[in-house]
This record gives structure tokens, C-alpha cells and sequence, in this order.
């Protein structure tokens, strides 16, 4: 069918009924850092690999708090993440502004979904970033996932960036429901080491159902 | 031209009301509504301009009834109160004010009652009462409620309120409305 001649728009689906715009997004956030996220009953776990550029220069921070109860950490374009954590900051003042109540996890994976979804509509560069949510709500722990499409998944474990695909196989391994807070680091290490074949630096974010807050700890 | 009285208790919430509706010196209705559910364990005692507090009233069911399809969950009593105040508020804020005052009864995680008024202020309250009859009301309450007395007792002290009100206000009168909130639903 396709001779890889036809000429669209690039914000137009193709000839294969895809986004490429999105795909050239999702590339780019696989290029990006090695970001995990875990989640039991008891906890939402997220971390980072942190990549200092050259020698001295600081690396990013890569967990942010987004409200009391809820963190984020991504991986893709830093600019474009920070946006998108900007964003998230934003929508969850604002429904505690017309609520008066923390935001649910569920909205708030959708609005940020929505932000992004707006991109996909029109001639633009899309965020080339996807987002790990971790938090906590009345209905206990959650973690989602936002991609570039402004898809938005809920689940326990999550891997973006660099060698993702392998990241995620080595924690569907070694995850269990019971997992203990330490055991869930340890996991993290040891797969974030295996995916990029190096020791690497870590920055990790916690909230646990009993307090329902979100803690960096970096 | 109204007396409407809430008391929250442990066992739940009871909110009571006359059924006189006012034009001036005249008496519009004998048969108001003023106590307005918004769902089984939510309802509100309206005292104001009507139209203006039934249009709240509906609007804050609509969007309790997205939110609730949105997050999943229903919206609490006090979310519900925040909903109305902030209709309230940019009403007051854009000259054109809702001329109604509310109170918000219901049982979520606990029994809770709240009141707000035209400019959109939230306060949670034990027992209170809106309108031109709640001076009256009031004395009632204040010399008869005791926060050891349990929803029948409650709900008896809500409707001599009302009455003492409907005995000496020209505003109020012509019949009672009681809703009582408990875990098992209202009545």
C-alpha cells in the first residue's frame, strides 16, 4: 500500500491510521533517563536516573511534588516535563480552588491526559515527555502513566526512557503484591542498574497509604 | 420571609422548614418547597429569593452528577457547600448577586452541616437557622439544644423552632417540613 510517497500533513494521521507526530514523541521520551514506577496497597513508589550532563554540572531533580499527596517524575524533553509538572501543579490547585478538597488521582491523570491530547489536534510539537504519577486519594494508592498521545494508564508498575522495555520486564519479574517499601527501592535499583548497565544515581518519591503524602527523597 | 433550622447530632442531620412562600404583605403559597434533596444522604434548606436558590439547588446537582462521573465517587457535603458558595461568590463578585442563603445537611464520612450565604461564606455549624423567622428560632435552640441529645430529640427541638417562628413571624407559617438524615437514608 504505502510507497512512502504520499504526501499529508505530519500532524495528520498516516497512511497506516497513526499519529507520526506522536511516535516521533514517544522515540524521543525513549531516549530520555530510565524512570520506574512501582505501586501496592500500601504504597506508590516512583524513581529516577539521574544524569548529571558532563562533570560539574548538576544534574535535575527529577522527583517534583505536585500537591500534598501526590509526586511526579517522567522522562523525554526536561523542558517539556517541567511543563507538564507545571501543568499537573496547576490543575491540582485548582480543583482544591472550586472543591475544596485534594484532587482525586484519577482527574488528575485525566486532565493532564487532556493537556496533552489538546497538542495531538493541531499542527504543533507535542511534549516530547511521559509522566509518572504516584499518589494517594480516598480510594488508597495509585500510579499512573501519561504518554505523548495524552493516553493515560493506570497500573502497578511502569518503566519510561532509555531501555523502558527491559526496566519493565525485570519488575513484572520481581513484583508481588506484598512488597515491602525497601524490597520496592532494591527492585528499582537493581533494574535501573540492569537497564542501563552501569551504577546508577537514583532519586526516588514515596507516598504510603497510612499517611496518604507525597515524600521526595533524593 | 422564611424559617428554616438545621441540627447535626451523631446519628445524623435534621433539617426543618415552613411551607410559607411571601410577595410583600401577601402570601404567594402556602405549599413552598424548601427543603430540596440533592441525593439520598444530601439535602438543602433554601431561604431567599426562590428562583435564585432552586437555580443553585440544580446547578450544584448537575455538577455533582459530573464530577461524581468524572472521579467516580460522590461528592462530599462540604464539596457540595463549596459548589454553591462559589456561585455565590461570583455572583456577589459580578453585580449580580444570588439573593438566597443555605443550608447544606447530609451524612458522608460523619453527620455535617454547613451554612452559606450571598457572599459564597462557608461555616460548618451544629445547629442554625436562615431567614426572617430565625431570630425567633433561635431562642428556641439556644435554650433547648444540648449537644448530648440524639436525632429524635433532635429533630423534636428542630420543629418547635420552626413553630416558635411561624407563632410570631408574619413571614413565616402555614405548615412544617422536616428531612432527617441518618446512615439508613432520609425521611
Amino acid at each position: 500500500m504505502s510507497t512512502g510517497q504520499e504526501r499529508y500533513q505530519p500532524f495528520f494521521y498516516g497512511p497506516e491510521g497513526r499519529l507520526i507526530q506522536v511516535e516521533y514523541a514517544q522515540e524521543a521520551v525513549g531516549k530520555g533517563s530510565t524512570t520506574v514506577g512501582i505501586r501496592t496497597d500500601n504504597f506508590s513508589l516512583i524513581g529516577s536516573h539521574v544524569r548529571p550532563p558532563r562533570e560539574l554540572v548538576d544534574p535535575y531533580d527529577k522527583i517534583f511534588e505536585i500537591d500534598e499527596h501526590v509526586g511526579a517524575t517522567g522522562s523525554g524533553y526536561i523542558s517539556d516535563m517541567l511543563r507538564l509538572i507545571d501543568e499537573l501543579r496547576i490543575e491540582s490547585q485548582q480543583y482544591r480552588l472550586t472543591m475544596g478538597t485534594p484532587i482525586d488521582m484519577f482527574t488528575l491523570a485525566k486532565r493532564l491526559g487532556q493537556y496533552i491530547h489538546e497538542y495531538t489536534l493541531y499542527s504543533v510539537r507535542l511534549p516530547a515527555s511521559s509522566i509518572i504519577l504516584a499518589g494517594a486519594d480516598k480510594r488508597g494508592t495509585h500510579l499512573y502513566q501519561v504518554d505523548p498521545s495524552g493516553t493515560f494508564l493506570r497500573g502497578s508498575a511502569f518503566a519510561v526512557g532509555r531501555n523502558s522495555d527491559k526496566a519493565l520486564e525485570l519488575i513484572i519479574k520481581g513484583y508481588t503484591r506484598d512488597l515491602t517499601v525497601d524490597k520496592a527501592k532494591d527492585l528499582v535499583s537493581s533494574t535501573i542498574e540492569a537497564a542501563v548497565n552501569e551504577k546508577p544515581l537514583l532519586q526516588f518519591g514515596l507516598v504510603e497509604s497510612q499517611t496518604g503524602k507525597f515524600k521526595r527523597e533524593v | 420571609m422564611t424559617t428554616v433550622v438545621g441540627i447535626k447530632t451523631q446519628g445524623g442531620v435534621v433539617l426543618a422548614s415552613d411551607k410559607r412562600a411571601s410577595k410583600g404583605f401577601f402570601i404567594a403559597s402556602k405549599e413552598a418547597q424548601k427543603i430540596f434533596k440533592i441525593d439520598e444522604f444530601t439535602a438543602s434548606a433554601i431561604a431567599g429569593q426562590v428562583s435564585d436558590a432552586e437555580y443553585l439547588v440544580h446547578l450544584v446537582q448537575a455538577q455533582r452528577r459530573l464530577i461524581e462521573l468524572e472521579r467516580g465517587y460522590k461528592p462530599s457535603v462540604f464539596e457540595t457547600t463549596r459548589l454553591i458558595a462559589n456561585s455565590a461568590y461570583s455572583g456577589l463578585r459580578n453585580y449580580a448577586p444570588f439573593l438566597a442563603e443555605f443550608i447544606v445537611a447530609g451524612i458522608d464520612t460523619e453527620p455535617r452541616l454547613y451554612s452559606t450565604d450571598v457572599s459564597g461564606a462557608i461555616s460548618p455549624e451544629t445547629f442554625v437557622s436562615n431567614g426572617s423567622g430565625s431570630p425567633i428560632a433561635y431562642g428556641v435552640l439556644e435554650s433547648t439544644y444540648k449537644d448530648t441529645m440524639d436525632i429524635k430529640q433532635v429533630e423534636a427541638v428542630a420543629r418547635e423552632a420552626v413553630k416558635a417562628a411561624m407563632q410570631r413571624d408574619p413571614g413565616s407559617g402555614d405548615g412544617l417540613e422536616v428531612l432527617v438524615i441518618t446512615a439508613g437514608g432520609s425521611r
